[in-house]
């Protein structure tokens, strides 16, 4: 919800000031290794496969986003019976493995060795509810003559509950992320809805009859949703309405060098995978 | 014989020791009845004077004689009476508005708006309402808050953002009072325009340091506003029409000249036109000033002021918010004899804000009300002695938010944050001293204290530690709560005292210059929650209490002031260093919206400020205007403490988001004839610091950030030039309407100052990109201003 007010926020003053886009110089911090571990078990399947990515950061304006990491090792292991399974290196900054076998409520430990030093990370699979509806409105938006695709699903009562969803419009380059915790809908009949409103500026338009979206409901941990909170509020930021934005930090720390942790983050969830297409 | 004649003449001058009296009273303007604040009452030939004070009441004492009292005060003509002081008489005066304005420029800068260097105030700048309309300002809107941050180590967070920051100090350090009435929002749409109405102000006074001991509560700055009273002898219309907003005030006398009452309002229609263009988005303020007074009888006036103004925003039918300050306050002003002055004031203000998101079914509302009592009293001892003291206290209620669901099929379930309550009380006594013909001082001390109140529970945390360091994550996250302690109606959680003594002294050099030197020490009790750059209306007041400690200033100020070539031009320079103790910043991804528990997301620092100013005022001829320069630091620094860990910043200083390096404005009045008047401001100043990234990386398909140390960036530098023309077309003999036309240019060059500027993804191309943000370009103005 903070999300959407500070969203919020921010289409107002571009609507009542202007923006252009502009050189600006900025600070060059050293490389730092990426670790995109996000071990996903869509309902209705084994989740058996799964991929983790590892890269290294690079500059700011650099049109390179990633240098992809390859020759490192990456193995995860189940806490309970100290089953180790290591992920083979594609060549591409993939590493992929076969025989991931997900428990609800187990926990895992990540472990990556790379030129010399190891990166640790500790997580949970959390569960998630199965979405109720997915259908197409215009009236719940915030736009009364657009269109958007809501998703439903039942809130556990009593049970403090984070999610994260993801809106892939087919055909799109950046993916729509929401973090989304129960605080103040706990028990209740969630309604999550992406919109798209037409944006010269940026060459958007609003949904129209024929238009795919991917849509993704994943059950995440509390200190995941802290980190999703942050990485999403800060995507696009740096409007006089936005928090001072900080490094992000996860949770794959460096036992030996604390101060060479990894960016990136290593989850583990139960996710809800749907496509909806408008009509 | 010889022996015995001084002996004699000795005893004579012993018994015959001369009395002094006193004669006291007050001073008003013949024109409106308007009582006049800062007028210097001297008697010719000797060194007695004093200034009379916000109420008009002045009060001299000096021995038996006679003398001839002079009124002065710049823009009228002076006043001479003779009087013969054999007793102790009241005598009130009525003084003129010059008419001969050869080559006198009408109302510019006021003899108290130029530097007195006898009067050991420092860090003070008194301005005229007159001085302010005279000002270019962005879509014709006299602004004072605006106004005020041409004057130097006054600036704020730019275009478009709320409130100002003084020598380095966040924009909550400030006491903004309106006819003694606490504000706590100054300014209307977002910042654009402030919540004064230049229409219903008389005179306004900014303290940057050297606070006197009357003061307390805000550790920067007192901004001390007083409405006009109305005019006693006619009714008066002003007014204005411009191209955002107009307003209208009708004045006039009440109780057949006993009284008077003013009543001034204030609205934007720039709305409309939006409706009218089909455009979704709307935003619309007004506002209402209201003042009435009645004199009992001599020595007792009654006074009745309030403030009422609402602010509202409409984002297509997705959502809208309001928020308002309401004040009121009743005042009595009672003379118990020609020494002793005193004044009661009974006040209430509230703020609130709220804002509905249709879309998400939801409203929050926040609040914060006061009551104040205050009681003041001046005692005009002797010539050289003056001596204020007075008790204050004020309840506080604040109402952090509540949010409820506005439909039957909302997903909100409802929830409020605790009411939170506390009292603050304030007993002050200060002297003003002339020690010796040169030298004068001014020293009193404030006893400050703050209690918060129960009639809530409050968290308890594991190791009383509600903030901790997560050493393996290397973040600060939330303590763990281990239970609740119910505190009953009235019960105290906390309480807090603090002894503030305020010290300055004055050293008149010669004749035209001076130097001074002061020590202040204030403590802050209620804070202003913000973690985002500039201020917004969701941002919250609190209380200090269990978890948040009092902000404790010190501030030391030393300072050189020169009036030369027979007081056309003035000079100030003043160094000043400031340090804050227990300034709160924010732990990194601090979530404050909706938190019952901010204890969670903050941690305790300090701050400085230390910065020399320049202030140079031209304020007779033709051509009258000021150049103020300021080169200053503002710094903070935010430890781990008991949470543990490093802390902000890895424990380093970092700037603080108002730091400025230099700023520099000019400000210039030009009056051609009688017709034409001319004005200029011409600003610059140093980009304030921001958090750049550093690098990138790809997770989930999208570019993240990442960021060098906190504010070690800064956006590009400010810079504007603006000029403005006023026509005065010739007033008509046989009728009583006055009119005149201002046309003004706002950023005349066009330069894109940069509010903010954003990073972000292309989302066609995926490449990073820097957006810049800008308020305002050229912007031209016109408003028509009448006087009826």
């Amino acid at each position: 919800m903070k999300t959407i007010i500070y969203t919020l926020a921010i289409i107002s003053i571009i609507t009542t000031s202007c923006t252009d886009v502009i050189e600006v110089d900025v600070q060059e911090a050293a490389p730092r290794l990426v670790i995109e571990a996000s071990i996903d078990w869509a309902k209705g399947t084994q989740g058996n496969q799964q991929t983790i990515k590892l890269s290294m950061s690079t500059p700011y304006f650099d049109i390179t986003e990633t240098d992809i990491v390859t020759g490192a090792s990456v193995k995860v292991t189940n806490d309970s019976n100290d089953v180790e399974l290591l992920f083979e290196d594609q060549n591409n900054g993939d590493y992929t493995t076969n025989s991931f076998l997900p428990v609800i409520n187990q926990s895992y430990t990540l472990e990556v060795v790379h030129n010399g030093e190891t990166y640790i990370a500790h997580e949970t699979l959390m569960p998630v509810v199965a979405i109720e509806n997915i259908y197409q409105s215009t009236e719940n938006g915030f736009n009364d003559e657009v269109l958007e695709v809501n998703i439903e699903f039942n809130d556990p009562i009593d049970i403090e509950n984070f999610y994260l969803t993801k809106f892939a419009v087919v055909g799109d380059l950046i993916p729509e992320l929401y973090d989304i915790s129960d605080k103040f809908t706990d028990g209740n009949l969630m309604n999550i809805f992406y919109e798209r409103e037409e944006d010269e500026d940026i060459n958007q338009t609003e949904f129209e009859p024929g238009d795919m979206v991917d849509i993704n409901l994943y059950g995440i941990s509390e200190q995941y949703y802290n980190y999703m909170q942050l990485l999403i509020s800060q995507y696009d930021t740096g409007g006089p309405f936005s928090a001072t934005p900080v490094l992000l930090k996860g949770n794959c720390i460096n036992p030996n060098h604390p101060d060479k942790y990894a960016y990136g983050y290593f989850r583990v969830t139960e996710v809800v995978k749907d496509t909806y297409t408008f009509q | 014989m010889k022996k015995l004649l001084v002996l004699c003449m000795l005893c004579t001058s012993v018994l015959f020791a001369q009395d002094n009296y006193t004669t006291s009273g007050i001073i008003k303007d013949v024109s409106n009845g308007e009582t006049v604040f800062g007028a210097t009452v001297y008697l010719k030939g000797t060194t007695i004077g004093t200034l009379s004070n916000e109420y008009g009441f002045y009060s001299i004492t000096a021995p038996e004689g006679t003398y001839n009292l002079v009124i002065s005060y710049m823009g009228f003509t002076d006043v001479s009476q003779q009087v013969t002081l054999d007793k102790d008489q009241q005598i009130d005066f009525e003084i003129a508005e010059s008419s001969t304005q050869l080559d006198e420029v009408i109302i510019t800068v006021d003899e108290s708006e130029r530097v007195n260097l006898k009067t050991a105030q420092m860090s003070v700048t008194k301005i005229k309402v007159e001085t302010i309309k005279k000002m270019p300002v962005v879509l014709g809107e006299v602004d004072v808050i605006k106004s005020i941050q041409m004057l130097p180590g006054i600036t704020n967070n730019g275009e478009g953002s709320a409130g100002f920051n003084v020598r380095g100090g966040a924009v909550d350090q400030n006491l903004v009072l309106l006819d003694e009435a606490i504000i706590y929002n100054t300014s209307h749409l977002l910042g654009f325009f402030s919540i004064f109405n230049a229409d219903a102000i008389k005179d306004i006074k900014l303290y940057k340091g050297d606070i006197p001991s009357r003061f307390g509560g805000r550790v920067s700055s007192v901004l001390d506003v007083r409405q006009k009273d109305g005019n006693s002898k006619n009714f008066n219309l002003t007014g204005g029409l411009g191209l955002i907003s107009s307003r209208l005030a009708v004045e006039g006398p009440l109780f057949k000249s006993k009284g008077s009452f003013l009543v001034a309002g204030r609205g934007s229609y720039a709305h409309l036109f939006l409706k009218l263009a089909d455009e979704d988005n709307s935003a619309n303020f007004y506002d209402v000033n209201l003042k009435a007074n009645y004199e009992l009888n001599k020595t007792n006036k009654l006074y009745l002021s309030g403030y009422f103004g609402r602010d509202s925003f409409d984002f297509g039918s997705a959502f809208e918010s309001s928020y308002g300050n309401l004040s009121g306050n009743l005042r009595w002003n009672h003379i118990f004899n020609d020494r002793l002055f005193s004044n009661t004031s009974l006040i209430y203000s509230k703020y609130d804000y709220d804002l509905g998101i249709n879309a998400l079914e939801f409203d929050w509302v926040s609040s914060i009300k006061n009551f104040n009592a205050k009681y003041d009293l001046v005692y005009y001892a002797s010539d050289t002695f003056k001596l204020d003291f007075g008790i204050s206290g004020i309840y506080y209620d604040f109402d952090p938010g509540a949010i409820n669901p506005t439909t039957d099929t909302s997903s909100i379930n409802p929830f409020q944050l605790d009411f939170k309550k506390a009292f603050e009380a304030g007993l002050y006594i200060s002297a003003e001293h002339k020690i010796t013909d040169k030298l004068t001082a001014q020293y009193g001390l404030r006893y400050s204290s703050f209690t918060r109140l129960g009639g809530q529970s409050m968290v308890d945390y594991e190791n009383n530690q509600p903030v901790v360091y997560n050493e393996e994550l290397e973040i600060y996250e939330e303590g763990t709560p281990i239970g609740e302690t119910e505190y009953k109606k009235g019960e105290s959680i906390k309480n807090f005292g603090n002894l503030e003594p305020r010290l300055s002294l004055a050293y008149q050099l010669n004749q035209s210059s001076s130097i001074k030197g002061s020590f202040t020490r204030i403590a802050q009790y209620i804070h202003l929650l913000s973690n985002t750059t500039s201020v917004t209306p969701l941002d919250v007041w609190t209380p200090s209490g269990k978890f948040i400690e009092p902000q404790l200033s010190n501030q030391y100020a030393v300072g050189y002031f020169k009036n030369f070539k027979n007081r056309t031009y003035s000079l100030e320079v003043e160094a000043y260093y400031k340090t804050v103790e227990n300034r709160i910043d924010y732990i990194d991804g601090s979530n404050l919206i909706g938190n019952n528990t901010i204890e969670t997301e903050i941690l305790n620092g300090e701050s400085r400020a230390y910065g020399v100013e320049f202030l140079l005022r031209k304020s007779k001829g033709r051509f009258t205007g000021m150049l103020a320069y300021t080169i200053s630091k503002s710094e903070q620094q935010t430890l781990g403490g008991s949470a543990g860990g490093p802390g902000i910043n890895n424990g380093d200083w970092y700037n603080t988001a108002y730091d400025r390096t230099h700023d520099f404005s000019v400000t210039g009045s030009y009056r051609l004839s009688d017709r034409w008047f001319f004005g200029t401001n011409l600003v610059f100043q140093t980009g304030r610091p921001v958090t750049y990234p550093n690098g990138q990386y790809v997770y989930e398909g999208l570019s993240i950030a990442s960021y060098s140390d906190r504010n070690s960036d800064r956006l590009p530098a400010y810079h504007r030039l603006d000029l403005s023309a006023t026509y005065i077309p010739k007033k008509n003999r046989d009728r009583k309407w006055q009119s005149e036309w201002v046309f003004g240019i706002y950023n005349v060059y066009n330069h894109k100052n940069a509010a903010s500027i954003s990073f972000g993804q292309n989302r066609e191309t995926g490449i990073n990109e820097a957006t810049r943000t800008a308020i305002f370009g050229i912007v031209p103005s016109v408003t028509y201003n009448f006087k009826f």
